[in-house]
């Protein structure tokens, strides 16, 4: 990559750099299509109509165009909710968990509130839904800053619970007469708005809203000057007298709180009930956008983006070349793959 | 609470622990040289897929089993490439490996969903064939079963008798010290995710081949995790997963018979208590250095070049 | 050497996937619908215009041995039967938003019937079916009905009466094990009507029910039906979508087995095998398929049973007594002729409640939201 770069020629050194990392997001996801190409070819699938299949049900038509931003919305928060803790050094690998009790929290209020009009009712929700993620993620925000367990293993064991917990919620004491695999459809009230027709629901703007107000906290404010101090040196930090265990906590429970309110905006505007094992990988899909994009909000954006080009496309490709809908996740991983094993990617990311 | 029932609760811990401890095992090693393996979800439906895929084409199982082993082999070693060579972050290379295995798995499994194979042959445990045929078909094991403990023990001695093994260890506790003392760790790491995967690829045989005789997407449902958090629940310590594995099963077993004994636990409930155990087990061990886990793990080791 | 093994690894791994490439000689590869020029496998000569084109959905595999089989087998038997038509095919949709996604997809590839074969597709379907007007959708097992969209199912219940009536007179343990999916509404009533075959022929035996969370999740079944067997039970039937490993896993441990959804789970019990009931909706979705065709269609709100050949019962195994069988068609004629009807009350619960009175009959509109179970069924119906 670095080669390419030298033979670019010189310009303007901000847009050189935005341009270069362009060329470089994109060199990359070209040569994971290619990879992916040759997977199909050996399957005996035919590549180009595979592909052409892809773009055409993404890009061709607005509903697939819409359905691509759907998918989006949730990648948008629980990467986010990855991003933040990291700004203090901390891995979150329990979006999973996070947004799994976060819409459980948000199914109680829907299914307890149920009488309220939807402008009482939603915000409740959502409170309730980052009530649920944050709580979620406090024991391991507090067990890491008191120095006895590393969040990665406790948030991954938490994210195992979340499901089971949520099962029993379900049976125990939600389902619907008719099905017992899920809850009452939720109220008209409960609902979060969609747009003009489509699913986009009024989780993207949640989405787009906390990925400025992220951007501008990191840079702006004091509390984001603090986290990147606590990032960069955890003990001059504290000896400067930067509280960095409230710091760890609270980025942990912040983190699950936005991963909380992926959940709620899952149940309340996508699906309407609280399913069974609705998160298809959400949190983990949101740690790896986090990690391509190295954890910048523009970067999330773009890499939601094409990771849910990848798997709406993917649908379609199950109707017309035969293949498993799983197969696409190939697609994925190559995509990962390719840009894990460059580097460079990652300037200034401790691993 | 008859007697029936206990034993039966033994053997179905038994029956469905054995993958679980293979997984575990072979993940107790890498994590001794200092990788952790979130992938171990799609190394395990990767070796899964393949093995039923090779046992239903030649009519073998045991080709199938092996397949299975160097399939695990192999996928390990993609995560070496990423991990060791390119110096990619462990967490996020294991979870590329992941979606990697549900793709791949999903592709190689696909024409053999439902698919009727010839499993292994299940022998009785010697000396039992004196009892009624009830309790004596609890104990029909097939050879993946009585090879496990035998397999754990041989783990055991990699690891604590043989340089090999002290290599391993003292590259999982810091690889620069190992380095210095003439041990190459980027080898020693490959070895071991390779010797790692092989084991894990052994549980997903047993998984596919023998126990449930199918193969269907996404089947082995947590396993790789639940592999992830055996390996600290035990300590990092081969023997001391048997232990792990087998209460691990048992709860699940145990949540069965409670079922079917009209009890009305909720066994959602139930499936928490494993973990909730696990994170007890952490915290309460957390302080204390003397069974903490390999000082190096999940650091990149930068080398010098 | 990083670049060598980097090769190996290349090659190793290709090898691997080339297996997918490959495929027992007996299963048909999945029907590749070519949207483009047909340069992929097509089963018919690719130049005349389709008539009509289908979707159908499936929540599992399509070769699962079990419902989503027999539904395959269904609708690819409306091809057979009218070989103009063209058939779109998407497996593993498991859960709403997928199935919505697959829809509307087969939508924009021109189908203009489709149909829904798990049971939570009913309601995107439902939606779907008010913005496309022009398109009708048949979902299987369900209850809604609008002016596009109906609703086809077998009647399983008689037979599991039958099977209880095999499975009472093969037990010596007294034990039955019932591996179920979820505690639904139809679960129950099959589980129920299988007490009540088993009862008939022997008061004493009892049926164990017990839950995987799951339709299809091999492992949980492998567990299950272990249990259950280590419990005593030595028959074991199921309600989930692949009875194969369940069927595999008695087989193994020389416990009966008695199957559901699909006649081919027999293959799995050569020796252990009573009988079991399955679907056979072939020709139902090729009478539906037609009436679309030459534009009669209405929504019909379609059950049918054994009689009118949308259930059948499989072939007795070869540990089957002849006076087993006999017995069974015996009572399957009784049932033809309406002497026997398997919900007739008195009917009494697990606490000794009476659910059905002396005189009245369970009615079908009931049996998709029972929460009890009969008396001789132990398990938790919640």
């Amino acid at each position: 990559m670095s080669k390419i770069e030298e033979a670019l020629p010189r310009s303007p050194v901000i847009q050189m750099k935005f341009m270069r990392a362009i060329l470089r997001y994109l060199l990359m996801i070209l040569l994971a299509f290619l990879l992916f190409g040759i997977i199909l070819l050996i399957s005996g699938k035919d590549p180009i109509q595979s592909y052409r299949d892809i773009f055409i049900s993404t890009f061709g038509n607005s509903r697939g165009f819409s359905e691509v931003i759907v998918g989006m919305i949730p990648m948008l928060l629980t990467a986010m909710a990855v991003a933040l803790p990291s700004r203090v050094g901390l891995i979150n690998v329990g979006g999973e968990g996070q947004l799994y009790i976060g819409a459980a929290f948000a199914t109680f209020g829907a299914l307890t509130f149920s009488h309220l009009p939807a402008w009482l009712l939603i915000p409740i929700m959502m409170l309730l839904g980052m009530l649920g993620g944050a709580l979620w993620a406090f024991l391991p925000g507090y067990f890491k800053s008191i120095g006895l367990v590393n969040e990665t293993i406790t948030t991954l064991l938490m994210n195992s619970v979340a499901p089971k917990i949520i099962g029993f919620l379900i049976f125990g004491f939600w389902h619907s007469p008719m099905d017992t695999v899920k809850t009452d459809n939720f109220v008209a009230a409960a609902r979060l708005p969609a747009f003009f027709g489509t699913r986009i629901h009024l989780g993207l703007v949640f989405g787009l809203v906390l990925l400025v107000a992220f951007w501008l906290f990191m840079k702006y404010t004091r509390w984001g000057l603090e986290m990147y101090a606590i990032w960069n040196n955890p003990q001059a930090a504290r000896r400067n007298g930067i509280p960095v265990k409230k710091y760890l906590i609270i980025a942990m429970c912040v983190g699950g709180a936005i991963a909380g309110l992926a959940g709620m905006s899952q149940v309340s505007g996508f699906y309407g009930v609280l399913l069974l094992n609705f998160s298809m990988s959400l949190g983990f899909m949101g740690f790896m956008i986090c990690w391509l994009s190295g954890g910048d909000p523009l970067g999330i954006v773009v890499m939601s983006f094409v990771v849910s080009v990848i798997f709406t496309g993917g649908n379609l490709l199950q109707l017309t070349r035969g293949l498993p809908f799983a197969v696409i996740n190939i697609l994925l991983a190559f995509t990962l793959f390719v840009v894990l094993a460059s580097p460079t990617i990652f300037k200034g990311k401790k691993s | 609470m008859s007697l029936l029932s206990i034993l039966g609760v033994l053997s179905s811990a038994i029956f469905s622990g054995t993958s679980l401890l293979y997984t575990t095992l072979g993940e107790v090693i890498d994590e001794r040289a200092g990788i952790v393996n979130l992938g171990l979800e799609g190394v395990l439906l990767v070796s899964a897929s393949s093995g039923f895929a090779v046992t239903s084409i030649t009519g073998n199982p045991y080709l199938g089993i092996l397949v299975a082993m160097l399939a695990g082999g192999l996928m390990n070693l993609v995560l070496g490439y990423l991990v060791i060579t390119r110096k990619a972050n462990q967490l996020a290379s294991g979870l590329a490996l992941m979606f990697f295995g549900f793709g791949l798995s999903a592709l190689i499994g696909k024409s053999y969903v439902g698919v009727k194979i010839t499993s292994l042959p299940k022998i009785l445990l010697p000396g039992l064939a004196g009892l009624p045929p009830l309790y004596s078909s609890l104990f029909r094991f097939d050879l993946l079963i009585f090879l496990v403990i035998p397999a754990a023990i041989l783990v055991w001695w990699l690891l604590y008798r043989t340089r090999w093994g002290l290599g391993l260890r003292a590259v999982g506790e810091n690889a620069d010290t190992a380095f210095a003392s003439g041990r190459d760790p980027r080898l020693i790491r490959y070895q071991a995710l390779f010797v790692g995967g092989m084991l894990v690829g052994l549980g997903a045989a047993h998984l596919s081949i023998a126990y449930a005789m199918n193969w269907t997407e996404y089947m082995t449902g947590g396993r790789g995790f639940i592999a992830v958090a055996l390996v600290i629940f035990s300590k990092w310590h081969p023997l001391r997963a048997i232990v792990g594995a087998l209460v691990f099963s048992a709860a699940v077993a145990f949540q069965l018979l409670l079922q079917s004994s009209g009890l009305q636990v909720s066994p959602f409930l139930l499936d928490t208590i494993p973990y909730i155990l696990t994170l007890v087990v952490l915290i309460a061990w957390g302080g204390n250095r003397k069974h903490s886990a390999p000082a190096s793990l999940g650091r990149v080791y930068q080398g010098s070049e | 050497m990083k670049n060598k093994s980097y090769l190996i690894l290349a090659i190793c791994l290709s090898f691997v996937v080339m297996l997918s490439a490959c495929g027992p000689a007996a299963t048909e590869p999945v029907t590749e619908v070519a949207t483009e020029a047909p340069t992929e496998v097509a089963t018919e000569a690719p130049a005349a215009e389709p008539c009509l084109i289908i979707g159908a959905l499936y929540g599992g595999p399509m070769n699962d041995a079990g419902y989503n089989q027999a539904m395959h087998e269904a609708v690819m038997a409306i091809k057979t039967n009218i070989p103009c038509v063209e058939i779109i095919e998407a497996e593993n949709v498991p859960d709403e938003a997928g199935a919505t996604t697959t829809m509307q997809n087969m939508i924009d590839q021109g189908a203009k019937l489709i149909f829904p074969t798990a049971f939570n597709h009913q309601y995107p379907a439902l939606t779907l079916s008010q913005s496309n007007p022009d398109v009708i959708f048949e979902h299987a097992g369900g209850w809604e009905m609008g002016a596009n969209f109906a609703n086809f199912f077998g009647e399983p219940p008689d037979g599991w009466y039958l099977m209880g009536v095999a499975a009472g007179m093969m037990t010596t343990s007294n034990k039955i094990g019932f591996v179920a999916a979820f505690p639904l509404g139809w679960t129950l009533t099959f589980v129920n009507a299988f007490e009540l075959g088993v009862q008939s022929v022997n008061p004493e035996a009892q049926t164990i029910v017990s839950y995987t969370f799951a339709w299809g999740d091999a492992t949980k079944d492998a567990d299950t039906t272990n249990a259950l067997i280590n419990q005593g039970c030595d028959v074991i039937t199921m309600h989930v979508d692949s009875p194969a490993t369940i069927i595999s896993t008695a087989e193994s441990r020389s416990v009966y087995s008695i199957g559901f959804q699909n006649l081919a789970a027999q293959q799995f019990a050569p020796e252990y095998w009573i009988s079991g009931t399955g679907f056979t909706l072939g020709g139902t979705l090729t009478w539906l398929a037609s009436m679309v065709l030459d534009g009669t269609w209405t929504p019909i709100f379609v059950r049918c049973g054994i009689d009118d050949g949308c259930m059948a019962i499989a072939p007795f195994g070869p540990r089957v007594p002849q006076e087993v069988k006999d017995l069974v068609a015996e009572k399957q004629a009784e049932i033809s002729a309406g002497t026997l009807v398997v919900f007739k009350g008195p009917i009494v619960d697990q606490d000794g409640t009476i659910r059905v009175a002396e005189g009245e009959v369970l009615s079908s509109e009931v049996m998709g939201s029972v929460d009890w179970f009969v008396q001789g069924v132990i398990g938790s119906p919640k």
